[in-house]
């Protein structure tokens, strides 16, 4: 069982396809899971004039992101039957084409395990204190803003 | 003392990521006082947190506090 205690969920870098591999693997053992849903969010090379996007540079407020995740886990464990959740965000300058955000929630059936994924996706992006900073090819940047 | 911190775009404005300030009595005289200093604030969107807790009314400011100026999160 996951203990509801704040966790460090951030990461200097991109969340490697390994890791995320491990993760996965390490619930094996855990034979009352059913189903496992996964959020992988990538950093998209998008086209900012003539310009195309080649990394976004995360930053946050490191101790209110981590009480405002506590605050979600605490309320995604209270709404959704869930055997574990696991989130990784990355801080730092993360390459287009690598992965940025790692969510993984577990539970006995389906439902719980995709619902709560989702909810905790749109949470994590409307309350958590991090900011991305697009870099732009050659030079400049301009701050991600999400929708 | 104060330490007061920008985050996000507010750092292109301000140029730095925290100054310290002598003690202010509370949120809205701090807030008047970075406006003062960093008149783009005036234009610009964000909110405050004190001692990691969003601000939401005028709130006193004790010796040794934290505030946080932080434009809308884009994290994800």
């Amino acid at each position: 069982m996951e203990t509801r205690k704040e966790k460090n969920i951030f990461t200097e870098g991109p969340v490697e396809a390994a890791f995320i591999a491990n993760s996965i693997a390490k619930h094996a053992t855990n034979t009352s899971i059913g189903g496992h849903s996964i959020f992988l969010g990538q950093v998209r090379a998008d086209m900012i004039g003539d310009k195309q996007v080649q990394a976004i540079e995360y930053t946050s407020h490191v101790e209110m992101a981590l009480d405002a995740m506590a605050k979600i886990r605490e309320d995604i464990f209270a709404k959704y039957e869930l055997t574990c959740m696991h989130v990784h965000h990355s801080l730092g300058v993360i390459k287009a084409g690598e992965i940025c955000l790692f969510v993984f929630t577990s539970s006995k059936h389906r439902k719980a395990a995709i619902d709560a994924c989702s909810e905790c996706v749109e949470r994590i992006k409307a309350e958590l204190p991090v900011w991305g900073k697009e870099i732009l090819e050659g030079e400049g940047y301009q701050w991600k803003i999400n929708h | 003392m104060i330490e007061v911190m920008f985050f996000g775009q507010l750092t292109d404005g301000t140029g730095v990521s925290s100054v310290m300030i002598e003690e202010v009595a509370n949120t809205d005289m701090l807030i008047n006082l970075m406006k003062q200093h960093y008149p783009f604030l005036e234009s610009s969107t964000y909110m405050v947190a004190l001692n990691n807790t969003m601000v939401t009314e005028n709130t006193i400011i004790r010796p040794g506090s934290k505030v946080a100026f932080m434009p809308p999160f884009s994290g994800g």
